[in-house]
């Protein structure tokens, strides 16, 4: 089972949709798929129809009472499952504080998980909360999507710093990719050359600002679901083949 | 984990029924247009899938194609996977679980059609105040493809004579079968089962009493399991000693006919492969089971199998170099592997040539009369007053003899054996060995399961020994002649003839291994718990408390034994 984090400290920057549409790209490929939503405004939760209700509320979950493949809900498409998002998850972090070895609470709960699932999908809240470092401390790949402003490049570098100081920075694959691109707009390329050049790791594919992405919430439907052949719709594929990629090949040296 | 998927079976044309029923409940349901699909059931000759319950299907739907692993058990869920083209052989599937799974249940075989059929589907679901898919109803109709029959050979008759002639409905004139898989989903069983409720209550439909694909795999032209290459013969112990010998000898045939085709076509490596080993038992039952037939026929068969045994043999040995090509590689350090690729292909060149030889042998005049005058032989009918000197003995006591012969042949030339003797002196210990396993094979059911078993254990764990010295030993050397053979016609450089020096070497220590290993190996079976056994089993007597240690069957007397020591 591999472990993927779609994390940015910042919000509205494209986390759901990415987890949303590559959670069910990797469905249809024939993974047996799990999207976690760790955001207490559910909205990939929102997405897939399920009802944003968790069993117990985020008490048992951090307690490791009860049986997280209880609260887990299949999806309109196969393959793919949901853990849902819900407000009561809102004071997560407080509650991870009070277990033992707060940091690995999620990575405990995920084990039972392993047979089950090929992939599992982690939409985070935006933070930089004892919640992320569960994240970071579970993840095989962390995908950070990143719109490309001067303050986007700030957020990556903070959580570069912020790894680097916790010595996790040399264990978590961190892939920064591009989101919201509107070629447009004349301060993007350079922004983006910055990025590249600060964390080389960037992927290549980026995800265009496109109204069909923004119809996730109106059609509650994964974006390659209703809109297979539009630009946005190929480039998730796209990113989701890199991704793939860099998973199969495994630990990066360095 | 896994949340049962509920299988019903549907008269033949219920369907349409079926979805004009549900839409008159007053659940809030999205139908899905029906959707036309092929779909082959397949697995290797010998059925590795489903004898591991289960079945593969490979469903071609549109412009998709995917493979799916189907747990006839219930305990797994299915796994699927889209691949691009018609899968072939196991390890060339793109990897992932389904990959592993199906690896471990086929090995190095092909998968093969075993029923092609077309296939109708439409999908209803049932969904809740927020459109969400509660439920799933998967309507399936199976036709074998072409009308009848399946795969590349079409017999109608086997089609229908099978489980799924149960699925017609009166006035049914096509062959097929129509489902309804009840899917439900994980977190919303609730509603799966008021569906299935409402099945059983308002439409008196069961559950399948079992998997519907155990029905599909019907339609096929061969019998699922209908193949294997193990010997499981049941014998009287009071049967005439020739009608055993030719009821074991027709199996072996048997076995060699339904091979021979898969050989020439070299569909997979494991056809020739089972073709030799029953030759092999076919020439150890002639010279082991002596006196059943005519001296003449015998001296004739035996010969010509001895050819058999000779042309099947270059194909053979390159195909155990090819199916070792990725250990080999893997033995050396890695950056050496890669160097060793010339020889794959030297390999490789050298199989066409080979494999036409094969062919060609195998579909000769001396293969054809081979099988069909040996068929002849052992099909006639047993004369009651038969000439040769054991035939008319019973069984068991022949079995007996001629077991406790080998048994003492093989304690006397492996005791003959020091650390100097010849490697040859090995070999014919091994082919004692051989010899001795085959026959306690054939005569199986005349022992007591668990004794008999024991014993083959005991055998096969020197055999083991034996057969990793001798192996090796002819490895390093056809791999040395082979590099010489490179080197002249320039298909090696030299770090490719330095890889081969190291596999050599690495072989050769291997088979030392092996052979500082064979006076421990040997010790344990001619121990005293292991005579103790073969003298039990085949020499009616036990000189210690073994009888009561093992499960018994009543004996049989031994028969006249004719004492060699």
């Amino acid at each position: 089972m591999k472990v993927l984090g779609i994390y940015s400290i910042k919000g509205g920057v494209g986390k759901t949709a990415a987890a949303v549409n590559l959670a069910y790209l990797a469905a249809v490929g024939g993974n047996r798929t799990l999207l976690w939503d760790l955001d207490p405004q559910a909205a990939a939760t929102y997405c897939l129809r399920v009802k944003p209700k968790v069993k117990g509320g985020g008490k048992s979950l951090a307690r490791g009472r009860g049986d997280l493949d209880d609260l887990v809900k299949a999806t309109d498409f196969q393959r793919l499952d949901l853990l849902p998002g819900a407000l009561s998850l809102r004071n997560l972090d407080v509650l991870l504080d009070d277990a033992k070895r707060p940091t690995k609470q999620l990575l405990r709960l995920l084990r039972p998980l392993s047979e089950a699932y090929d992939i599992v999908f982690l939409d985070c809240p935006p933070s930089l909360s004892l919640l992320s470092e569960n994240v970071f401390r579970a993840v095989d790949l962390l995908l950070v999507p990143t719109v490309p402003t001067a303050l986007s490049a700030r957020a990556l570098d903070q959580l570069a710093g912020f790894l680097d100081r916790h010595q996790m920075a040399s264990d978590l694959r961190v892939l920064p990719f591009f989101s919201m691109v509107n070629p447009a707009l004349p301060t993007q390329a350079g922004a983006m050359e910055r990025v590249r050049a600060s964390h080389p790791h960037t992927l290549s594919t980026a995800i265009p600002l496109a109204a069909e992405v923004e119809y996730m919430g109106i059609h509650r439907l994964p974006l390659p679901a209703y809109a297979p052949a539009c630009p946005a719709a190929a480039a998730y594929r796209a990113l989701w083949a890199e991704v793939q990629g860099d998973l199969m090949r495994g630990p990066r040296a360095g | 984990m896994h949340d049962q998927l509920q299988e019903y079976r549907l008269p033949l044309g219920g369907e349409a029924r079926l979805v004009a029923a549900l839409g008159q409940v007053g659940w809030r349901l999205a139908a899905e247009a029906p959707r036309a699909a092929r779909v082959r059931l397949l697995d290797s000759f010998d059925w590795g899938a489903y004898l591991a319950g289960a079945v593969i299907e490979e469903r071609e739907q549109g412009n998709e194609r995917w493979l799916s692993w189907h747990d006839l058990r219930g305990v797994e869920p299915p796994l699927a996977q889209p691949i691009a083209q018609p899968p072939g052989f196991p390890r060339d599937l793109p990897p992932g679980p389904l990959k592993e799974r199906v690896l471990a249940a086929v090995g190095v075989r092909r998968l093969l059609v075993a029923v092609e059929l077309e296939v109708e589907s439409r999908t209803i679901r049932l969904l809740d105040d927020e459109e969400k898919t509660r439920a799933r109803l998967v309507i399936e109709t199976y036709r074998p493809a072409g009308g009848c029959g399946a795969g590349s050979r079409p017999e109608p008759d086997q089609g229908s004579s099978q489980g799924p002639a149960q699925g017609r409905g009166e006035g049914q004139e096509t062959a097929g079968l129509a489902c309804l898989f009840l899917e439900p989903l994980k977190g919303y069983q609730a509603d799966a089962r008021e569906v299935a409720a409402w099945l059983s209550d308002d439409l008196a439909l069961a559950p399948a009493a079992r998997p519907l694909w155990l029905d599909v795999l019907g339609f096929g032209p061969r019998p699922a399991g209908g193949y294997s290459s193990k010997l499981s013969y049941r014998l009287d112990p009071k049967q005439r000693a020739d009608s055993a010998a030719r009821q074991i000898l027709l199996g072996l045939l048997d076995t060699i006919e339904v091979n021979i085709e898969g050989a020439r076509a070299n569909v997979d490596s494991e056809f020739l492969h089972d073709l030799r080993v029953a030759t092999r038992r076919t020439r150890a039952a002639l010279t082991q089971i002596p006196g059943v037939l005519p001296p003449q026929v015998e001296a004739d068969f035996k010969a010509r199998f001895a050819w058999l045994q000779q042309v099947t043999g270059p194909v053979r040995d390159l195909d155990v170099y090819l199916l070792d090509f990725d250990i080999y590689q893997a033995s050396l350090p890695a950056a050496m592997g890669p160097d060793l690729e010339p020889l794959r292909a030297y390999i490789l060149a050298h199989y066409g040539e080979e494999q036409g030889r094969l062919s060609e042998a195998l579909g000769s005049a001396s293969m054809t009369e081979l099988v069909r005058d040996w068929r002849q032989v052992l099909e006639a009918p047993t004369p009651a007053e038969s000439a040769p000197a054991n035939a008319a003995r019973p069984i068991k006591g022949l079995a007996d003899e001629r077991l406790w012969r080998l048994v003492r042949r093989v304690r006397r030339e492996g005791q003959a054996i020091t650390r100097t003797s010849a490697p040859e002196e090995l070999h014919e210990l091994r082919k004692s060995c051989k010899k001795l396993r085959y026959l306690m094979e054939f005569f199986q059911s005349l022992y007591p399961d668990a004794a008999i078993a024991s014993a083959i254990r005991l055998l096969k764990t020197l055999l083991d020994n034996l057969g990793s010295f001798q192996d090796l030993a002819v490895q390093a050397h056809h791999l040395r002649e082979m590099a010489v053979r490179m080197h002249a016609q320039g298909g090696a450089d030299t770090q490719t003839l330095l890889a081969i020096g190291a596999l050599v070497a690495d072989l050769l220590r291997r088979r030392e291994a092996a052979r500082s290993a064979f006076s421990a190996t040997f010790a344990g079976f001619v121990a005293d718990d292991g005579k103790a056994l073969f003298r039990e089993l085949f020499h009616g007597g036990a000189p210690t408390g073994l009888s009561a240690a093992l499960p018994t069957e009543p004996q049989v007397s031994p028969g006249a034994l004719v004492d060699l020591d």
